[in-house]
């Protein structure tokens, strides 16, 4: 077993050397020898991370040594959290790039802790390329931009199809017969409890990821346009809005998650994202909301088989279809220099996070999604955060080229994108992760009390949450 | 005395004190940069309106105020003296009865007293990780699957607000206790033997023994350790924090989790959460002084 570990091993190492020789061997010339300044790259992979990885990141500095001789690469096994960047940003030690996720760069731009990067961009000509979601989102009320989407993932839902399977909801072509509204999942959730024992829906409601899933159902309910869970009156203050008919009705939808259906998983106050995908890989649940870009977490980490997996849309509610369209993107340090700009974006573009295409950044995808077919994750075609239609194209003729799975067991959730029967959202617009604490609060109240009052939980959400909007932009 | 030997006298005191205060010296700039430094910096960030670690302007009390009126808060406060009154009530006699009972163990009390120090060695989110799988609410879950072979359904444990404090200070008890029993072995060690035997001579029982000479001789270690004990359950943080996130609804979120929400759980206002940890260094201080002052008070009886 070792053996074949290392010979695996071996393999991808050689396949990444592969991939990053050509983008080395194709960008001998220099492209600028005037530029000249030091960057730092957070996210840089640890001396522990596997051979392969550190390899392809040392062609990528090899390939900016060459084309940009004058600018110095610092590697930074940097990773961000909330909690450590503040510090580093103010003390002026943060790495010239980093990857927050999409839920903090509207408080980090708020605050004066991110680089602005428009004159770099736009001197890449890629600014006009951006999905404008995510120009949205990381950007301040100027239009000026901050970041750039890494990647981008759409909400759904994960399906554990042998628990379909025990409980009977599959078709004859053996498909499962899957939830299309959340009344169905509540109903399907009841069958799958009854007939197997396990858990309907794994529900995540520790810390914020309940509150987090939770406005996703509660944009199904209604809670958008002037129902929405927080918006901008006519003076400019930012209202929360959680005692709307349509964000109690979701409210008391959840509770009856618990209560009525009882197709909870048991420890849902204490589950995160990461038991969630858990719970659904080793059999002990069989629904779970989550995205595209996870995949790989029930099957290749926690031992699914890929044919035993289907990715769906997120199900309807009453008010319409709506779904989280969110990812990681890269930030800058606040103090970055013009010319340090310009470095990054070159770096970017040499990594295949911009949309480029050469030779190389396609070997590179060859040996991503080789990497992922050889430990069992599903190979299946990324949501492209670039507005660019060669550069989504080329990607998709990889995917096929390795494919490991049917995608008639994701079919309906990439047309719901392509054919827009699915109308994606971003997170809610102000301080979204205090946004959804808040509302964590309400749902383990609701799903621990039975006799719980939503209304009157949800008032008080409100006053808390109204107040700490006061606090930290209205009465600013 | 002449007044050349009085100079004398008092300048070689101050040659000294000098050597002293150059002696202590290292560990006072290290305290004063480590220590007084962030707790003052703490109490003037309390009393600011903050922009991460900036300081916006001066508001008064105006965190307290805000913070004080939260439900959350209010919510926490009473959460901590839950954990210390479980604390106490499961986790201070323990290790006074663990310490005995290795105490009076004839053969193999090197063993006892590693095995009983174990726990301790293991990293803390070792642990709990370890113990979430005991109490998982899942029919995977370790403690219902020994359940289940009596008959009992399948139970929630840390999704029960009544249960889970208690949880979490069985957790912390099981891991800290060892160490304290430790303590109290060594306090044991030192009671003059010739006591018990005295005891023994006029026929004395065991329990007699404990009650007359064991328990008064470690009264005032079990006293220092209890404010102790009560000093470290008051900042309990990462047990909820890992175990149950502080749910379910707040039901086992304590202060020091509270201030760490505010710092860095989305809200970063440092002059929030420093307005927290200035309240519960408040607690503590008063709760200490009581505790100084009926010591003194016996102290002085004596």
């Amino acid at each position: 077993m070792n053996k074949l570990c290392k010979t695996i091993s071996l393999v991808l190492a050689l396949c990444f050397l592969l991939a990053s020789l050509p983008l080395a061997a194709g960008a001998e010339e220099v492209i600028d020898e005037n530029l000249t300044c030091t960057i730092t790259l957070g996210n840089w992979p640890a001396d522990t991370a596997p051979d392969a990885e550190k390899a392809l990141f040392e062609g990528y500095k090899a390939t900016m040594a060459k084309q940009y001789p004058n600018v110095t690469l610092v590697p930074d096994y940097y990773s961000y959290t909330l909690s450590n960047y503040v510090p580093m940003a103010k003390g002026g030690t943060a790495p010239s790039i980093f990857q927050p996720p999409f839920t903090d760069p509207q408080l980090l731009i708020s605050q004066h802790l991110v680089g602005d990067v428009t004159d770099a961009l736009e001197a890449y000509g890629v600014l006009d390329k951006f999905s404008p979601s995510y120009v949205e989102m990381l950007a301040d009320e100027n239009g000026r931009i901050y970041g750039l989407p890494r990647d981008g993932y759409v909400l759904g839902m994960h399906i554990n199809i042998e628990l379909f399977r025990q409980a009977g909801l599959v078709d004859e072509a053996g498909l499962p017969i899957y939830p299309k509204t959340l009344q169905e999942m509540a109903e399907y959730g009841q069958i799958i409890k009854e007939k197997t024992g396990k858990a309907g829906l794994v529900f995540p409601a520790s810390e914020t990821y309940g509150g987090w899933l939770f406005t996703n159902i509660a944009w199904n309910f209604g809670c958008v346009g002037e129902n929405a869970l927080e918006y901008q009156d006519e003076d400019g203050r930012w209202v929360c809005n959680f005692t709307s008919p349509q964000c109690i009705a979701a409210m008391e939808f959840m509770r009856d998650l618990k209560w009525k259906y009882d197709i909870l998983n048991a420890d849902a106050t204490t589950t995160d994202w990461a038991g969630a995908h858990s719970l659904l890989g080793t059999g002990e649940a069989a629904m779970n909301f989550a995205a595209d870009d996870s995949v790989d977490q029930p099957t290749a980490n926690k031992g699914l088989p890929v044919q035993d997996f289907a990715l769906i849309p997120f199900p309807a509610g009453d008010a319409g279809r709506y779904a989280l369209a969110g990812g990681t993107c890269y930030m800058f340090a606040p103090d970055i220099t013009a010319e340090q700009g310009i470095a990054l974006m070159a770096y970017l573009r040499i990594i295949g996070k911009l949309p480029f295409l050469d030779d190389a950044i396609i070997a590179g995808m060859r040996a991503d999604y080789a990497a992922k077919r050889d430990r069992g994750a599903p190979v299946i075609p990324a949501i492209s955060a670039w507005n660019d239609e060669a550069y989504n194209a080329a990607k998709q003729a990889i995917v096929d080229e390795y494919s490991n799975v049917d995608m008639r067991l994701y079919a309906d959730f990439f047309d719901s994108l392509s054919e827009g029967t699915i109308t994606l959202k971003s997170e809610e617009p102000v301080f979204a992760q205090q946004l959804y604490r808040e509302l964590t609060a309400v749902i383990q109240r609701m799903i621990t009390r039975e006799g719980a009052d939503v209304e009157k939980a949800l008032k008080k959400a409100e006053e808390s949450f109204q107040e700490y909007l006061d606090d930290e932009i209205n009465d600013y | 005395m002449s007044e050349k030997s009085n100079r004398a006298r008092i300048n070689g005191k101050t040659g000294e004190n000098i050597k002293s205060w150059l002696i202590m010296l290292p560990g006072l700039l290290l305290m004063t940069f480590f220590v007084w430094e962030p707790l003052f910096e703490s109490i003037r960030m309390s009393l600011y309106k903050t922009r991460n670690v900036e300081l916006v302007r001066f508001i008064g009390l105006d965190n307290f105020v805000s913070v004080v009126g939260k439900d959350d808060f209010l919510q926490a406060l009473v959460n901590t003296f839950t954990y210390t009154f479980w604390s106490l009530l499961i986790g201070f006699g323990l290790p006074i009865l663990l310490a005995l009972i290795i105490g009076e163990t004839r053969r193999g009390k090197g063993f006892f007293r590693t095995a009983a120090y174990l726990p301790n060695m293991l990293p803390g989110l070792a642990v709990i990780i370890l113990w979430s799988a005991f109490f998982s609410g899942e029919k995977s879950g370790v403690l219902n699957i020994l359940l289940s072979k009596l008959g009992v359904p399948t139970q929630s444990y840390l999704t029960n607000y009544h249960l889970v404090i208690p949880i979490i200070i069985v957790i912390a008890t099981w891991k800290g206790a060892g160490a304290t029993a430790l303590i109290y072995m060594a306090g044991m060690s030192s009671i003059n033997a010739e006591l018990y035997e005295a005891a023994a001579i006029d026929g004395a029982t065991v329990w007699q023994r404990i009650l007359h000479i064991l328990l008064p001789a470690i009264r005032k270690l079990a006293g220092t350790l209890l404010i102790l004990q009560i000093i470290s359950v008051f900042q309990i943080m990462y047990e909820p924090m890992v175990l149950t996130k502080g749910g379910p609804d707040n039901a086992s979120l304590s202060l020091m989790q509270l201030m760490w929400q505010y710092a860095f759980g989305g809200a970063m206002n440092y002059g929030k959460a420093s307005a927290v940890a200035v309240i519960v260094t408040l607690i503590l201080l008063a709760m200490t002084a009581v505790y100084s002052y009926f010591n003194r008070r016996e102290s002085d009886w004596e």
